[in-house]
């Protein structure tokens, strides 16, 4: 990075964090602290939910994805806005009746202690690890491109937030996070701006998406269905996004704290309202976007040189080792092919476009008739693209080799790649922080929710001691700091973690979030049925789920993971009943 | 609880059943769009 991107990077880091501090400034309670004394407006009510979800794995692999799979990751997204009303309608008046802290304190007032204990403990320990998770998916990425010492750049990406969020608590969270998505936004606006300006002149928006179309980019809808029926294995369609992603939406937003802890510190019941359907109005179109600058990078790299392998980093390795001499000659010959491809690539877009390449004949210059050189060119581009795909599996399979123990997966690097390579110096400054302003909004969330849980759920319920208003403070803030810790912590265990970090993310959530949104299914909506029997069958369900994700591993299952949300939430709802039926009915009260 | 019922006063709309039709509503438009995309570029 030059000085001027140091220069962007560093100001924004540091301001952001002198932000918080200033706005962090509230009342010396666990109102104040986790709360914000109810005092936030529905806008950021939104804005907070919006930048709790959306990680810096979020901004780094959605255009990779969109660039290798397509679009189609956007129907992951399609349960959310309807999530949202059956959160409205059922989940949040009740926690804003009960004037709870955490979502789990209604549990023990629906069942008994063990379940919320149990539920919270679940919390603690998924939100905790993929919270670490989420620090070092960047940070490799980030220490790969850029060449940055690992631990120092993981204790940067959850470290210096830790600041702000320790001294401020929930609105220090808010106001920083209000900031970081304008910042996100305006970059990744920006780098959109970049990718259509830097296409050749001949190639406006309609003919890049025409191209990333032609090659299968533009997917956005599909329905999982072949010859064979439903694939119940394929991650990404309709139907698997709008029930897994409901499920999975449900669970998230309703019952994990980090997202309850957001929208409890509104005003009022209304204002809580408004900011999740706001929320539902704007994520799928928001996700939409992100992924559209996948496909404009990929459009671009229809015209420009795209690297044989996006993570430079493994490419150093393969020149480290035995392949090294072979290494050398795939460069040279995929430079060829790559040249080949260009060539042809811009001479066919000609007749899509409007105006001329230069140095590219405009018709056949043999005097052949122009739809024979058209087809022609043609076969050469596929030629060329498949030679191409030969190179770059090659450097697959030699990064698979276990005497090299690479990474043969480049997605999350192709957007970072692309931003260090072509954009100018000062933006790739600001793009590097909005990955920064990313991780920190979604982390300083989640810190605030752990630590919540930790004493409202722990300390202050098993403490045999009456805890001060000072001393609550206090100790809410060492909570804060202690996880904070624990998370680069765990961040930097997880280096090694290696591939696909996005669904290593997801898929331990989807391990969890099922049973626990189960519980609160129960808890809503089958009011007959008490503590035993759902504590009972949440234990069962979630080791059968473990299982599943086991088995599924492995590939003796074929299941997606969107659907182990489906799997564990109804499990829990019909062995619960179950339980309930055998043990005899019970009548609860209100709550 | 009265205090909450009190401030749920519903923007825009005579009742809260109106924005969730909006948000589904808009999901169900956004799925056509993405589907005319689809078909229209592919």
């Amino acid at each position: 990075m030059s000085w001027p991107d140091w220069i962007v990077l560093s100001v924004t880091l540091l301001g952001m964090v002198a932000y918080g501090l200033y706005k962090g400034r509230t009342s010396r309670d666990m109102d104040g602290y986790f709360l914000s004394n109810r005092t936030v407006p529905w806008y950021m009510v939104m804005l907070s939910i919006m930048g709790t979800q959306a990680s810096a794995v979020t901004f780094l692999s959605a255009p990779g994805q969109a660039y290798t799979d397509g679009m189609r990751f956007v129907q992951y997204y399609f349960g959310l806005p309807l999530a949202m009303v059956v959160l409205c309608i059922t989940f949040v008046p009740v926690f804003h009746r009960l004037k709870v802290y955490t979502a789990y304190e209604f549990l023990e007032q629906r069942f008994d202690l063990r379940t919320r204990t149990l539920t919270s403990f679940l919390f603690l320990l998924q939100r905790g690890l993929s919270t670490g998770i989420s620090i070092s998916a960047p940070s490799i990425i980030l220490s790969s491109l850029l060449g940055w010492d690992i631990l120092w750049t993981n204790i940067f990406m959850g470290g210096l937030l830790i600041i702000y969020t320790v001294m401020g608590g929930a609105k220090a969270v808010a106001y920083t996070q209000q900031l970081q998505l304008i910042i996100i936004f305006t970059g990744m606006g920006i780098a959109g701006y970049m990718v259509i300006h830097r296409l050749p002149s001949h190639i406006g928006l309609s003919e890049a998406l025409h191209l990333g179309g032609k090659a299968g980019k533009l997917n956005i809808i599909t329905t999982g269905i072949s010859e064979k029926g439903f694939d119940w294995n394929d991650r990404y369609n309709l139907l698997s996004g709008v029930i897994g992603g409901f499920f999975l939406a449900l669970s998230y937003f309703g019952t994990d704290q980090s997202q309850v802890g957001r929208y409890l510190t509104a005003r009022s019941l209304s204002e809580s309202r408004l900011g999740l359907l706001m929320n539902g109005l704007v994520k799928v179109p928001m996700q939409f976007m992100i992924l559209l600058l996948g496909v404009l990078v990929f459009s671009f790299y229809q015209f420009n040189k795209e690297p044989v392998f996006f993570n430079q980093s493994q490419l150093d390795l393969l020149s480290k080792s035995k392949y090294k001499d072979s290494l050398v000659l795939v460069n040279r010959d995929y430079d060829a092919a790559e040249a080949e491809r260009i060539k042809e690539r811009s001479w066919l877009s000609i007749g899509a476009g409007r105006g001329t390449v230069a140095g590219v004949p405009s018709q056949g210059s043999d005097g052949r008739d122009l739809a024979v050189s058209r087809q022609q060119a043609e076969d050469r581009l596929h030629a060329s693209e498949a030679k191409k795909a030969g190179y770059k599996a090659t450097i697959r399979r030699w990064l698979n080799d276990r005497q090299v123990g690479g990474d043969d997966n480049d997605t999350n690097y192709i957007f970072l790649r692309f931003v260090l390579d072509y954009l100018p110096k000062g933006l790739i400054g600001l793009l590097i922080a909005v990955i920064f302003l990313a991780a920190w909004g979604s982390i300083a969330a989640t810190l605030n929710s752990l630590s919540s849980c930790t004493i409202v759920d722990f300390h202050k319920r098993f403490s045999q001691k009456e805890l001060s208003t000072e001393r609550e403070y206090r100790l809410s803030r060492m909570y804060t700091l202690f996880w904070g810790i624990f998370c680069v912590a765990v961040a930097q265990l997880a280096y090694n973690l290696g591939n696909s970090l996005i669904e290593a993310v997801n898929v331990l959530g989807s391990m969890f979030y099922g049973v626990i949104l189960g519980i609160f299914l129960v808890a809503f909506y089958r009011k007959k049925v008490g503590g035993v029997a759902v504590f009972t069958s949440a234990v069962l369900v979630e080791i059968a789920v473990i299982v599943l994700t086991i088995l599924s591993r492995k590939g003796i299952v074929h299941l997606s993971f969107l659907w182990f949300n489906v799997v564990g939430a109804i499990g829990v709802v019909l062995l619960s009943e179950a339980i309930q039926w055998m043990q005899g009915t019970k009548t609860v009260g209100k709550y | 609880m009265n205090e909450d019922t009190q401030k749920d006063e519903v923007p825009l709309f005579k009742k809260w059943s109106y924005w969730y039709a909006l948000v589904i509503g808009f999901l169900l438009l956004l799925i056509l769009f993405f589907n005319f995309l689809t078909k229209h570029f592919s």
